[in-house]
């Protein structure tokens, strides 16, 4: 497609058959359609049309990821109230059933986890149960590694797989680096997470400002060039430094513009660190910078909670309520102002642990490490009002004496690349370096669909007029024998009319009557083949 | 193979700087000087063996602790923090370095702890014993701070709390992949029966659990010090402090070979470090030349680095520690358990522009990215001699030669032509070559340009 204005032009000579026939003969693009228009995977859409360009890519779908340092305890998070054995074995912890939040006839919520139950009750979080792997490491840094570098546990990986995923969308980073960075960690750190074979493949700082005055307040009195790159113990260093130097020098700006942009939350943000971190994340979405992930993270191992975990003469307070409660209203503060912002579509979230804990109590009004525990994912398309998996298991155990798994970590991380990134399925497995099967469990709604995407030269003869106002006619180059249809959506990828198409004119026509001013896309679905152009409605 | 034949060659001054940057916090071109000429093992036997001056602690660290608020707390974290920053700012000695890379081993947070008497007699249980590894980990079990950070303390017969033992053969001793999780639960049995008493962890064995346990497949009744024998015994425990050893002292990744070799020399001194340092840092492979520069500075490094490099060592020291908390080393703050992670991880997009606007600012005597001046602790405005540090080179007076001198004091790794001159072009600011004098007025300025377009660089990082 070269402009939007051409499918007027397109040649009706064009053979009807020729968009199966060359669908059939593998001259077609695959591509993976996420139902919102991933401005990466499908850049030909924009076909180098600025505006449309920035229609897409305004659209684009971000994850945040929040990491509960240290191990959290499932089983006082999300609480199996019925179960006898919760109480026996954890004698001076357990939450009893009725200071519970309800969550279904058998589980709750922490007393401190108010947030969470709402939004799960409003359908925006799900709960992903019994999140482990096999031969669960209980070490926190190996754990941590295996959960960052999506590797078996017997494997030490050197890459993370959010670094593995965006090095798809950049192949030649860091020697080109798109516009906006691809990931920001707020914090000092850079996690294992965001590395791939070439490096990090985001920025990170605490403070946009303070970032930006960092990296531009130099004394500058000229820099002295790189000495030649060699490949030394010396060398690679250098090489490692000057990039990382040269992101920062790039995006210190573009952070700082989003910042700016931004203007003042609509919604009070919690003084903890985690919500102060959020609130910088969601200044940086709501300003338009244009990151797929973003990472924050409680500073230390919070979540060890080895020794006086809970008070003691109330199993509801204490350090893990405390942190509990931490997570619940961040992220609550978060999604409402997502929601005032108009981002909530494109914007869900997901919690991870290195591990869960023992079932068992310890001596010192603690838990030790152990394995499986609950995960969350949350956001506005999430399926969420779930609970995936079973109630945990405290009679089946493993040889030391914990929980099972359910849900392998990496069929959820699936579940992210799959049905909200949109990612082809050969990749994700690349990217996981695993067959997940039909593993990953229906975390977002509107799972994206493998098509075949055609040339929309080929697939649409005429379409008009354009722009329209009440109805447009939409002729196209389907086989007689084949059921196509037309989809109308806006630039979200909502879906907005559909049509059938004819089938010996080729014709659909589409009304328009109700629709909102605006570029719009038309999908041509016939088999398993499609096609997109777009049109502009006037009123 | 690593070539740990003895280098008998005596030392040029580029190899004087390399030993010393990896032996001290304090490279500077004195301390490098001293040694040039020398065998290698006879300059770091001089060096090792230098006096060193007594360290006491803290009045107050000395008594029994009565903490009663966070105030209180945190008064006691800041003054432990100068204590240990007046020592690193003003003394050279090896041990320094050598303590940091136990603490960064048996770490302890003085938050967690809470009890900064207890920190600072960790503190100097690993300085008394810190070319001892066997030593400290015998105290390590019993030691105060380390009984409140993982909750040896806490620990009961019966119901042992595993934090510890865990920690033990993770971190301490062994590493992932040597011990199994029964090892783990077993030892924490083994390492109950401490509890803290006002300075000190005691050891009861009413409290202990005496029962029969396997542990690293050995069975019988063990106490706490039968598990340190049990692990200290254990091949991967000498290869586990081999390559800490050497991450610290050579580089980053290197070879399982290599690691073994290291391993025999800490096995056959019964982990004495003194004689491991000895045969290490003067062999062949330690002076590879390919070796300089591999490493990346700590935030410790590089802050108290250049302060002794412009001889300043009176400045600030909670400006120091504000410094490296930036760079996210905060004193006696380690992260996690495992310590900070160190190399790349010290640098990302966010401390990297830092490290050089700590650089440049310190160069200026201001305060990292602010027009603030560098102070004393007693809040006297300080401003780095950079004359004096340029004139204790030779022929300072030689435009060309200074710039090589100082990009030899401060870079681990040689320059290139092209930067020469493009460090050069710097310092001059327009001047000709032939103007160059040291001992004109025009010349402070320069000389500060020159030393922070050094600092700027990446180079600057490594040592």
């Amino acid at each position: 497609m070269k402009k939007l204005t051409t499918n007027e032009q397109a040649s009706p000579s064009v053979d009807r058959r020729s968009f199966l026939r060359a669908a059939a003969g593998g001259g077609l693009a695959v591509a993976t359609l996420p139902t919102l228009i991933d401005s990466f995977s499908v850049q030909a859409l924009a076909g180098g049309d600025p505006r449309l360009q920035q229609l897409l890519e305004d659209q684009d779908r971000v994850l945040v990821l929040i990491q509960m340092a240290g191990g959290n305890d499932g089983l006082n998070t999300v609480i199996p109230h019925s179960d006898r054995l919760y109480y026996e074995r954890r004698p001076t912890i357990a939450i009893a059933k009725n200071k519970t939040l309800r969550l279904t006839d058998t589980l709750g919520w922490h007393p401190a986890m108010a947030g969470f139950r709402s939004l799960y009750d409003e359908g925006k979080l799900a709960v992903v149960q019994g999140v482990t792997y096999p031969n669960p490491d209980r070490s926190h840094f190996r754990g941590t590694d295996i959960w960052l570098t999506a590797t078996d546990a017997d494997v030490f990986g050197s890459t993370g797989w959010v670094g593995r995923y965006l090095h798809t969308l950049a192949p030649s980073y860091p020697t080109e680096l798109p516009a906006h960075p691809l990931a920001v960690q707020i914090g000092n750190a850079t996690s294992l997470a965001l590395l791939g074979s070439a490096g990090p493949m985001g920025i990170s700082f605490r403070d946009p400002d303070e970032f930006y005055r960092l990296v531009n307040g130099g004394g500058g009195s000229g820099e002295v060039p790189s000495s030649e790159q060699s490949d030394t113990p010396a060398g690679r260093e250098i090489t490692f430094m000057r990039n990382i130097a040269r992101s920062a020098d790039v995006y210190a700006n573009v952070v700082k513009q989003a910042n700016d942009k931004s203007g003042a939350s609509s919604v009070q943000f919690p003084a903890s660190d985690i919500g102060a971190k959020l609130k910088v994340v969601s200044q940086l979405i709501a300003g338009g910078l244009r990151s797929r992930i973003y990472l924050i993270s409680w500073a230390n191992n919070n979540f060890d909670t080895h020794a006086s975990q809970t008070s003691t003469d109330d199993p509801t307070l204490g350090v893990h309520a405390n942190l509990l409660r931490e997570l619940s209203e961040a992220v609550t503060a978060f999604m409402q102002e997502m929601k005032n912002r108009g981002h909530a579509d494109r914007v869900a979230g997901m919690t991870f642990s290195e591990f869960g804990r023992r079932v068992y109590e310890n001596g010192s009004v603690g838990t030790d490490h152990g394995t499986a525990a609950p995960l969350f994912v949350f956001g506005a398309q999430v399926e969420g009002g779930r609970v995936h998996g079973a109630d945990p298991d405290l009679v089946n155990l493993d040889p030391i004496g914990d929980l099972l798994m359910q849900h392998d970590y990496r069929d959820v991380y699936a579940s992210v690349l799959l049905q909200w990134f949109g990612v082809q399925d050969t990749m994700a497995r690349q990217l996981l370096f695993r067959d997940f099967g039909k593993g990953a469990p229906a975390l977002f709604k509107k799972a994206t669909t493998r098509v075949e995407e055609s040339d929309a030269r080929q697939a649409f003869v005429r379409i008009g007029p354009n722009p329209a106002t009440d109805v447009v006619v939409v002729q196209v180059n389907v086989d007689a024998q084949t059921d196509a249809t037309l989809v109308l959506s806006d630039i979200r990828g909502m879906e907005c009319r559909s049509a059938r198409v004819e089938p010996w004119t080729g014709v659909g026509r589409l009304e328009l009557t109700g629709l909102p001013a605006g570029t719009y896309i038309v999908t041509l679905h016939a088999g398993r083949s499609i096609a997109h152009t777009t049109i502009q409605i006037t009123r | 193979m690593a070539d740990l034949r003895e280098r008998t060659r005596p030392l040029t001054l580029d190899e004087a700087f390399h030993l010393v940057r990896r032996m001290t916090l304090q490279p500077t071109y004195a301390l490098a000087a001293g040694v040039v000429g020398k065998r290698p093992s006879e300059a770091v036997a001089a060096l090792l063996d230098a006096p060193e001056a007594p360290f006491p602690s803290p009045m107050w660290a000395l008594q029994t602790p009565n903490i009663t608020d966070f105030n209180e707390a945190y008064r006691l974290f800041i003054e432990m923090q100068n204590w240990w920053l007046g020592r690193v700012l003003t003394v050279t000695s090896p041990r320094e370095r050598l303590i940091m890379l136990w603490h960064n081993t048996f770490t302890s947070d003085y938050l967690n702890v809470y009890v900064s008497h207890w920190m600072v007699a960790q503190h100097q249980m690993l300085r008394t014993h810190a070319y001892d590894y066997s030593e400290i980990s015998r105290r390590i079990v019993g030691d105060a701070a380390m009984l409140r950070y993982l909750n040896g303390d806490q620990s009961i017969k019966g119901r042992a709390n595993e934090n510890f033992a865990r920690e033990w053969f993770e971190l301490f001793s062994l590493g992932v992949g040597n011990y199994s999780e029964p090892d783990v639960l077993e030892a924490a049995r083994a390492f109950t029966g401490w509890r803290i008493s006002g300075l000190v962890g005691t050891y009861n064995r009413q409290l202990a659990d005496l029962g029969e346990k396997t542990i690293l497949g050995q069975t019988g009744p063990w106490e706490w010090k039968d598990v340190i024998d049990i692990t200290l015994r254990q091949p991967a425990c000498a290869r586990f402090i081999a390559r800490k050893l050497l991450r610290s002292y050579v580089e980053h990744e290197p070879s399982a070979e290599t690691i073994e070799d290291v391993a025999k020399l800490l096995r056959s001194s019964d982990y004495k470090i003194r004689p491991v340092l000895l045969t290490l840092l003067s062999s062949e492979y330690f002076f590879t030349p390919n070796l300089r520069g591999a490493l990346i500075k700590s935030p410790l490094e590089l802050v108290v680095g250049l302060a002794s490099a412009l001889n300043v060592a009176t400045v600030s020291r909670q400006y120091v520690s504000q410094v490296m908390t930036r760079l996210t080393q905060e004193p006696f703050y380690p992260p996690t358990v495992e310590g900070w992670k160190g190399h790349h991880a010290w640098i990302t997009s966010s401390t990297f522009p830092q490290r050089q606007r700590f650089g440049e600012s310190f160069v200026d005597g201001r305060q990292i990215g602010s027009s603030s001046k560098l102070t004393d602790d007693a809040g006297r405005t300080i401003v780095p001699d950079v004359i004096a540090f340029m004139k204790q080179f030779p022929d300072a007076n030689d435009a060309e030669k200074i710039v090589s001198s100082v990009a030899q004091a401060l870079l681990a790794v040689p320059i290139t032509k092209e930067q020469h001159d493009v460090l050069l072009e710097i310092m001059l600011a327009g001047a000709q070559k032939y103007e160059w004098d040291i001992n004109s007025a025009a010349a402070v300025q320069r000389a500060r340009f020159l030393i922070q377009a050094i600092a700027r660089m990446p180079e600057f990082q490594l040592m």
